[in-house]
């Protein structure tokens, strides 16, 4: 079933007194519980997909679709609301909330909807996160305490914290090393799998893609290749 | 509430700046507070002094014309004032008659100005408790012509207890006259007319004065509660005013009441005995426009320093959004409304303000019990400003509060323009800090 659509989508940006054409025209679509790379050399417009998908931003042209419901006639309040509820966002460089340690960051996406957990529901739900990500033992520690990988690790549990359809994980490896990047992917990857969470990550390290059941490459704002290697069972 | 540790971690994140924040906002605080504080003991130091000064609140003065048509002051019959004030329950703490002349004090070739106050010394037992005598004794003044002189008075004259000493006056009448007095004590007065005043025995006085003994020219009322004075001075004009002859208590721009009344006394024709009723507030109305004045500039100052303060503040959290920039796009990300990413910041400004409103109410509070601890004298004329040579300060709960609460709106009005242009930016600007905020 397809959750993301993306028709004739462009993205311009103004820059001094010219524009960058960053997406130009892109089309394809995302299945419910897909594990998808965006692939492509840094400005190819991975970035900016990402964010057109994560409802951060909007398309100069075309139409985004999200669960059936076209993002670009949302008002703030509506497209804020939208991200909190079926989006959740990992970062390149973690953008974890400094003064909140590990637990609290993981909490604050369930501190800002509607809707309210209680909090045993809250507290229990909140470890098994720290739990699934291996951080048990820092969960009382806050960012600056904390290498690379594991502050990664938290931004995946604080994107899973509202129990989203789909995460959007802009180049979560480049600020890692190797292994430490492939165990990140691979956490993504089993999250996807135990969860049925739509994973979306972009990625400019080829080594890393082979992972992904869907990939799209881009170059220049276009696709220039999809590859579908695994249909995931809803 | 965890926006609120949110914001409060915030403000504690940056130490300096805040520190120098709510530093700014604390010293602000602190000057109005000391002034408000000097300002509101002001009236009652003052009022407090002079009335040791004439030993009441409230004063009943008996003036009558002469045949000659001269105003003389003088009660010869005090029993009517007696029981008004007592009918009426007026809350007095005692009463006191006194007769009093300035005179020039001669003792071996030296001489001095002295006023000289004649006491009934059996109804002014709380005298004898202010007066510190230094040298001689209260039962001294059994003589006749006993006097209390100052210790300064006494060691300008070189005087000592039992030395006979003249002093020249004037009648009431206007006829000079000189009358001996013996040195029976010597007196520390710790309050600010200590020396202003000796101290003789009513009776002598009034000889002098060529009064009869049993009367004096000022009855005064020292009231249980000096804020009762002007409230209790209407009801005793009521209530005198059916049965004796008063000058008129009346207040206008250009003169007191007790101005009024001097008025009266030389540009009217009247004959007999009349009385005038007058209070301290008479002479201290004049006092309250410094105390106005001072509270207005406590206001100015409060709102220089605002202002200042309110620039700084802006400025400030220009550059913390700036610097949080990304922080206020990935909450947004996470699905923060714009009126969360606010929430958040006007709560840093909100405590930064009651931190530094709280810092400078506490500090201003430790500043004046310092002050309040050290003797700066009798000596200079800003004693009259004391309390027996001790600063004292009264601070208003109302008015402190609502400096609280003006610090707290403006610093919340400063830091709004930031945090708003801060909420209202897309997120994806601020994730990849594009720039717009500076916009």
């Amino acid at each position: 079933m397809s959750i993301i659509q993306l028709t004739d989508v462009t993205k311009d940006y103004p820059l001094g007194k010219t524009t960058v054409h960053a997406v130009k025209g892109v089309t394809f679509e995302i299945i419910e519980g897909d594990f998808i790379s965006i692939a492509g050399p840094s400005g190819s417009g991975k970035s900016t997909i990402l964010n057109l998908i994560g409802c951060i931003d909007t398309p100069t042209e075309g139409m985004v679709t999200i669960n059936g419901e076209t993002t670009s006639g949302l008002k703030d309040r509506e497209i804020t609301r939208l991200r909190h509820n079926v989006l959740g966002f990992i970062f390149q460089s973690f953008n974890l909330i400094p003064v909140l340690n590990v637990f609290e960051n993981i909490e604050f996406p369930l501190l800002l909807g509607e809707e309210r957990m209680g909090k045993k529901e809250k507290g229990e739900w909140i470890d098994y996160l720290v739990e699934e990500v291996g951080l048990t033992e820092w969960k009382k520690h806050r960012p600056n305490e904390l290498s690379g990988g594991q502050r990664q690790r938290v931004a995946i549990a604080r994107a899973l914290a509202t129990r989203p359809q789909i995460v959007l994980a802009d180049e979560p490896t480049a600020n890692l090393d190797s292994t430490t990047g492939e165990s990140i992917i691979e956490l993504m990857k089993k999250i996807n799998r135990e969860m049925n969470t739509t994973f979306i990550f972009s990625t400019h390290d080829m080594s890393i893609i082979h992972i992904a059941d869907h990939i799209i490459q881009l170059r220049d704002g276009l696709i220039i290749s999809e590859e579908r290697r695994e249909i995931p069972v809803s | 509430m965890k926006i609120f540790i949110i914001a409060l971690r915030n403000v504690n994140r940056q130490k300096k700046r805040s520190f120098l924040l709510g530093g700014a906002i604390a010293f602000g605080i602190m000057i109005v507070t000391l002034i408000n504080g000097f300002a509101g003991s002001f009236m009652e130091n003052v009022a407090d002094n002079f009335s040791q000064l004439f030993a009441g609140h409230i004063f009943i003065e008996g003036v009558e014309k002469t045949e000659e048509g001269k105003s003389i002051a003088l009660v010869r019959d005090e029993t009517i004032l007696l029981e008004t004030v007592r009918e009426e329950g007026i809350p007095v703490q005692y009463i006191n008659k006194r007769s009093a002349f300035g005179g020039t004090v001669f003792f071996q070739g030296k001489s001095v100005q002295q006023q000289v106050v004649g006491i009934s010394w059996d109804e002014e037992e709380f005298l004898k408790d202010r007066l510190h005598l230094v040298d001689g004794g209260f039962e001294n003044m059994e003589l006749k012509k006993g006097i209390i002189l100052s210790q300064n008075v006494a060691a300008k004259l070189k005087v000592e207890i039992n030395d006979t000493i003249d002093i020249r006056l004037r009648t009431v009448f206007g006829q000079l006259n000189v009358g001996d007095f013996v040195v029976a004590a010597i007196s520390y007065d710790p309050g600010l007319f200590g020396s202003i005043s000796a101290y003789a025995n009513l009776e002598y006085v009034n000889e002098l004065l060529t009064l009869a003994p049993w009367e004096y020219q000022t009855l005064g009322l020292f009231l249980d509660d000096i804020r009762l004075m002007d409230v209790e001075v209407q009801r005793l004009y009521q209530a005198l005013g059916e049965k004796v002859e008063l000058f008129e208590r009346k207040e206008t721009v250009e003169e007191n009441p007790f101005m009024a009344m001097m008025r009266q006394g030389e540009e009217e024709e009247w004959e007999g005995i009349r009385y005038r009723l007058f209070t301290l507030n008479d002479f201290l109305k004049e006092l309250e426009q410094i105390v106005i004045t001072l509270n207005i500039a406590s206001v100015v100052i409060l709102l220089v320093l605002l202002v200042i303060i309110m620039v700084g503040i802006t400025n400030t959290f220009r550059m913390i959004m700036y610097e949080r920039i990304k922080e206020i796009g990935t909450m947004r990300a996470l699905g923060m409304q714009q009126g969360g990413v606010k929430s958040i910041f006007l709560l840093e400004a909100l405590f930064l303000s009651l931190g530094g409103a709280i810092t400078g109410l506490f500090t201003a509070g430790i500043i004046m019990f310092g002050l309040s601890k050290i003797y700066w004298g009798l000596g200079t004329p800003l004693s009259l400003l004391m309390k027996n040579g001790y600063l004292t300060f009264s601070i208003q709960t109302g008015q402190a509060l609502m400096y609280v609460i003006i610090v707290a709106l403006f610093t919340l009005a400063a830091a709004y323009i930031p945090t708003r242009k801060a909420a209202k930016m897309k997120p994806v600007e601020a994730l990849y800090n594009i720039g717009t905020f500076r916009r």
